[in-house]
């Protein structure tokens, strides 16, 4: 107990630099977390844009469509499949779609897109796209040749609302079809990428575009819970051996690591952090030791042994550990609580163009605080073994001859 | 019966261009009861010896025996303990723990001991009262007099109950009154308990209340009398 109380005397004997290290601590660990809360937010942010405008739980295709986005890739037993999954408990919702790659034209440019047939009251339900229309209606209107397309396509092929286009493409024979829509909707999501290159028109007019009388390219499931999406699309993959069942995970490139990294980005900044907090610690641990050469070499010259000065010095930086931690935990859970809600605006930075979201919610569960208030103990009992050791190099003879 | 016994105790410092001989060929014993003190002129190899005999340095020749327990045959952990419970220690600028108070300052080295509570507590009031220092009890080392912090240095120099103190200059840092006063307590300790007292001084007022004066000239021991 004694020296429990002797080094927490010490660290308060020079206040200023025990204040310099408890700052540095709770900063450190403040940076640590808030950096790895916003990464956090911003991969997480993107993950769910992902999933609820783009892909959803699960997608099947005719292998080979997601290579080769070629029109005769046609789910062949589409109604089964679709009649199987509607009567499947765990799927909440299921929109067929008719993909084709073709060119859009505008009075002012001509460019390849990627044009979805989607049957919008379906489509709601597996997708929210339709929440994101800055201008317009979710094919609401009564235009016969209706289209929906993203605000960027609009700005490049300088439309606008009821302006009119024109999209060409092969149909299913081979044979090349073009057929003027009516813009009725533009939208915006977070993923410039994705905006630009995808529109949208009713699923019985690229029915027609491709001379088809049924069949889809693509069939989108919403699940009741994301989790069960792996489960789901194996059991579907064995039922439906002829077709590629796949769980979002898996339907864009990096999905699986960057979901699977979001805790490693988020420890690899808190580490580069600790890396340089740890020598703050150092420094002043061994400034401390240095001080009290004189005072170290009496406690050992009275007949302390090593094992006990060791564990003096290891206190004293324990001790500021334990009290710059908590103050470092309290302003992190604050910030990433308030920020959490307002969010932080970064749209003059223009991460839509890398589909990430123009505002950034930083986020942080309870297990990683824990996990990060581990690191930060461990790296100061890592930063006070190289000031212990130094004590314990001391020579008592060396103080007693200095008096 | 002989608490110290040197034979042929020699320490040279080998770094220069020339050996140094600090300590050379002392060979001296010191019985239980003394009051000694080590005398002579800067550099004559008083505080060499006293750190050889505290165990606080090793010599490089000729043996050094406490209570019969050869020093140079213990290793650097064994010497830590044998400090602990058989060497008191004054040094010259107190060396007190400066966050602890008076009576934390003595009770600490019967803490390392592992003495209990209740016994360490009785001790430490007990010296305290004895060096006449119970009213400063709570007091820390800076909020207290150079004499008074010398006081404590002999309270916590004789907690672990050592065979013997080692005083390396300790009136030193002191005035006038305040090392009579001091000088006036040891003297007393050492008749009234028996404590041995070994002081390196150069202070007359040391050597005229020392009943054995041992001179050291160039590392040897150039008189030794018992008055």
């Amino acid at each position: 107990m004694m020296l429990l109380k002797v080094a927490w005397k010490n660290i308060w004997r020079n206040k200023v630099r025990s204040f310099v290290v408890i700052t540095a601590l709770a900063l450190g660990l403040w940076a640590g977390v808030f950096a790895g809360a916003f990464v956090k937010g911003m991969m997480q942010s993107k993950v769910e844009a992902l999933v609820h405008t783009e892909i959803s739980h699960m997608q099947i295709h005719e292998p080979g469509f997601r290579d080769e986005y070629q029109g005769t890739y046609v789910i062949e037993n589409n109604d089964a499949v679709v009649q199987s999954l509607q009567q499947d408990e765990r799927v909440e919702a299921v929109s067929e779609r008719l993909i084709s790659m073709g060119m859009l034209q505008s009075a002012r440019k001509t460019s390849a897109l990627r044009l979805v047939g989607v049957n919008p009251e379906l489509e709601k339900k597996v997708s929210n796209l339709h929440e994101m229309l800055v201008e317009g209606s979710y094919f609401e209107s009564k235009v016969k040749r209706p289209i929906v397309l993203s605000q960027k396509t609009a700005e490049e092929y300088d439309i606008k609302m009821g302006s009119k286009v024109v999209f060409t493409m092969q149909d299913i024979h081979g044979d090349m079809k073009s057929a003027v829509y009516k813009v009725v909707g533009i939208y915006q999501t977070s993923n410039n990428m994705y905006d630009k290159m995808t529109a949208f028109v009713p699923f019985a007019l690229m029915q027609k575009m491709y001379d088809l009388d049924q069949g889809s390219h693509e069939i989108a499931v919403w699940l009741g819970d994301h989790e069960n999406a792996e489960p789901v699309a194996a059991e579907y993959s064995e039922k439906f051996k002829e077709l590629e069942v796949l769980p979002w995970l898996d339907l864009s490139l990096g999905l699986r690591m960057m979901t699977s990294a979001i805790d490693i980005y988020l420890y690899v900044i808190v580490g580069i952090i600790l890396v340089a907090l740890l020598f703050v610690v150092l420094n002043t641990m061994l400034m401390a030791v240095l001080e009290r050469t004189r005072e170290i070499g009496m406690l050992m010259a009275i007949g302390m042994d090593k094992a006990r000065v060791f564990r003096m010095i290891m206190y004293e930086t324990i001790f500021m550990s334990m009290v710059g931690v908590p103050i470092g935990l309290f302003i992190s859970w604050l910030s990433v609580t308030v920020f959490g809600q307002t969010g932080i605006d970064l749209s003059a930075a223009e991460y839509e163009n890398l589909g990430y979201a123009s505002i950034i919610y930083p986020r942080m569960d309870s297990q990683s605080y824990v996990v990060v208030a581990i690191m930060v103990l461990v790296m100061a009992f890592v930063a006070s073994l190289y000031p212990a050791i130094k004590a314990l190099r001391l020579k008592p003879v060396e103080a007693i001859r200095k008096v | 019966m002989e608490v110290i016994k040197t034979k042929n105790l020699t320490k040279t410092y080998d770094d220069g261009a020339v050996p140094v001989h600090a300590v050379n060929d002392v060979s001296l014993s010191i019985a239980e009861g003394e009051f000694t003190a080590v005398v002579g002129p800067s550099g004559s190899g008083k505080t060499t010896l006293l750190n050889i005999i505290g165990g606080l340095d090793r010599p490089t020749s000729g043996s050094v025996q406490v209570d019969g327990q050869e020093l140079r045959s213990l290793n650097e952990n064994q010497l830590i303990k044998f400090r602990l419970d058989n060497i008191g220690f004054v040094f010259q600028a107190y060396n007190l723990i400066p966050v602890l108070t008076a009576k934390e300052n003595t009770e600490f080295i019967m803490l390392l001991q592992g003495v209990n509570e209740k016994k360490r507590h009785e001790r430490v009031m007990q010296l305290l009262e004895e060096v006449g220092i119970q009213e400063q009890a709570n007091k820390r080392p800076g909020e207290m007099s150079g004499g008074q912090q010398q006081r404590v240095a002999v309270a916590r120099a004789l907690a672990s109950q050592p065979k013997f103190v080692l005083a390396d200059e300790p009136t030193a840092n002191l005035d006038s009154k305040s090392a009579d006063n001091l000088l006036d307590l040891m003297l007393k300790l050492n008749k009234e308990e028996n404590v041995t007292f070994i002081f390196s001084t150069h202070d007359q007022r040391v050597i005229d209340r020392a009943r054995r004066v041992i001179t050291l000239v160039d590392g040897a021991i150039s008189s030794d009398i018992t008055k």
